[in-house]
């Protein structure tokens, strides 16, 4: 992990996966951990940011995670989005990949396919 | 499965007390060799293997013997040989019930007789259910299922069952009754599924255990029922439903599904069809509501 201090936003609207994500970050590496609880929220805080990897949840409140991967990808082409559901559906695979998601792991995950992201990205 | 239907039968028939089924598959749980113990005692998978087939299976609903054959750690006759040797070790539910003292042997008899005659199987179809069979089990109960509840529902409630057993690390008893009236619940934690089949599923429980079910799910010290306990039960509601959407997709539906959403002190007036599955657990009660 070359860079310093990457900032990683994660984006759920439950706190009990924010916390779980939060926790298995803090294991790998030393992040700026930023959090959104709504799809709208997301985006202001990617603008605000700019961070360097997002964890984007897909149902969430007031905007789902395919629109908010959309609108992120328009701010920033380059960003590192990876998709985080419980609900791994062809047409929600198809949807976050056609969106330009870098990944897609279903809930719940694996600390070691964390750790995989985290060494392929910093 | 068989366990968990027979089981149903008897709370219903009032043979036994929900205490007496849940103390009998404990009992029969402890005593059971699990697929993973007898691959790595056999020397056909390190423990690190069976781990990893073992948070597979949180995420897909398959058998532990099927994934374990598809990352190539076993072959067939590998788990027909494991099979057999936990048959071998099986208590059936009848027995440990017998062997709690909770029913006599003729009073098992007797309720196993009534169930066979009641849901018409053949001989043949009961000795495989009967000896938890789980390799034809699946199908013949597929169809019992499916009597009482409707294809959709009892694919849910099987996935239920399973989720309770991978997520909660418990054993539950279910009993599926019809909603005949309006229910009210100090906690309620809902979903709605919508698409082709539209569905509100819902946990309604009371305090006690609203808090007992996101201390287990999270594995956190949860004590009181604040915002970490909401999103606990709220996010095991949605990590279900989610692989009851992956199973739909596999089989040509795509649906998808609404935030969850946790509330106190909901009535939900009686929508007409819509089912209660009561889910009995070693720390307590609570509904799984299908509208």
């Amino acid at each position: 992990m070359s860079k310093s201090r990457p900032t990683i936003l994660i984006c759920d609207d439950s706190l009990l996966v924010r916390k779980k994500m939060k926790d298995c970050l803090n294991e790998f590496g030393d992040f700026t951990i930023i959090e959104a609880s709504t799809g709208q929220s997301s985006i202001e805080l990617f603008r605000q940011y700019e961070p360097d990897l997002v964890f984007l949840d897909i149902v969430m409140p007031d905007k789902n995670g395919i629109d908010a991967l959309k609108e992120m990808m328009e701010i920033k082409k380059d960003v590192k989005v990876i998709m985080l559901s419980s609900s791994g559906t062809k047409s929600h695979l198809k949807a976050a990949m056609e969106a330009g998601a870098h990944d897609f792991i279903q809930k719940p995950w694996e600390k070691s396919q964390i750790e995989h992201i985290l060494r392929n990205i910093f | 499965m068989f366990s968990q239907y027979f089981g149903n039968y008897l709370l219903n028939r009032g043979l036994i007390r929900p205490d007496q089924l849940t103390d009998a598959l404990e009992y029969q749980r402890s005593m059971r060799l699990k697929l993973g113990v007898i691959a790595v005692n056999a020397g056909y998978m390190t423990p690190a293997q069976v781990e990893e087939i073992h948070n597979m299976q949180k995420k897909v609903d398959k058998r532990f013997g099927e994934l374990a054959i598809e990352k190539g750690y076993i072959t067939e006759q590998q788990l027909e040989e494991m099979l057999a040797t936990q048959r071998q070790g099986h208590l059936m539910l009848g027995q440990a019930l017998v062997d709690r003292g909770h029913l006599t042997i003729e009073q098992l008899q007797e309720a196993l007789d009534n169930y066979r005659k009641e849901y018409g199987m053949s001989s043949r179809e009961f000795n495989v259910v009967r000896k938890d069979d789980s390799l034809e089990i699946e199908q013949i109960f597929r169809d019992y299922g499916e009597a009482l509840l409707g294809k959709l529902y009892s694919d849910y409630v099987t996935l239920l069952i399973k989720n309770l057993i991978r997520f909660v690390d418990d054993n539950p008893t279910v009993e599926i009754n019809q909603l005949k009236s309006d229910i009210t619940a100090q906690w309620f934690a809902s979903q709605e599924i919508y698409g082709k089949i539209n569905m509100l599923t819902a946990i309604a429980c009371d305090r006690d255990v609203f808090v007992k079910f996101a201390a287990k799910f999270a594995q956190e010290d949860i004590t009181e029922p604040d915002e970490l306990a909401q999103a606990s039960v709220g996010e095991f509601l949605n990590l279900h439903n989610g692989i009851f959407l992956v199973n739909m997709s596999n089989n040509g539906v795509e649906l998808e599904m609404n935030p969850q959403q946790v509330e106190t002190n909901r009535t939900l007036a009686n929508p007409g069809k819509a089912y209660v599955i009561t889910c009995h657990m070693t720390w307590g009660r609570f509904d799984v509501i299908l509208v």
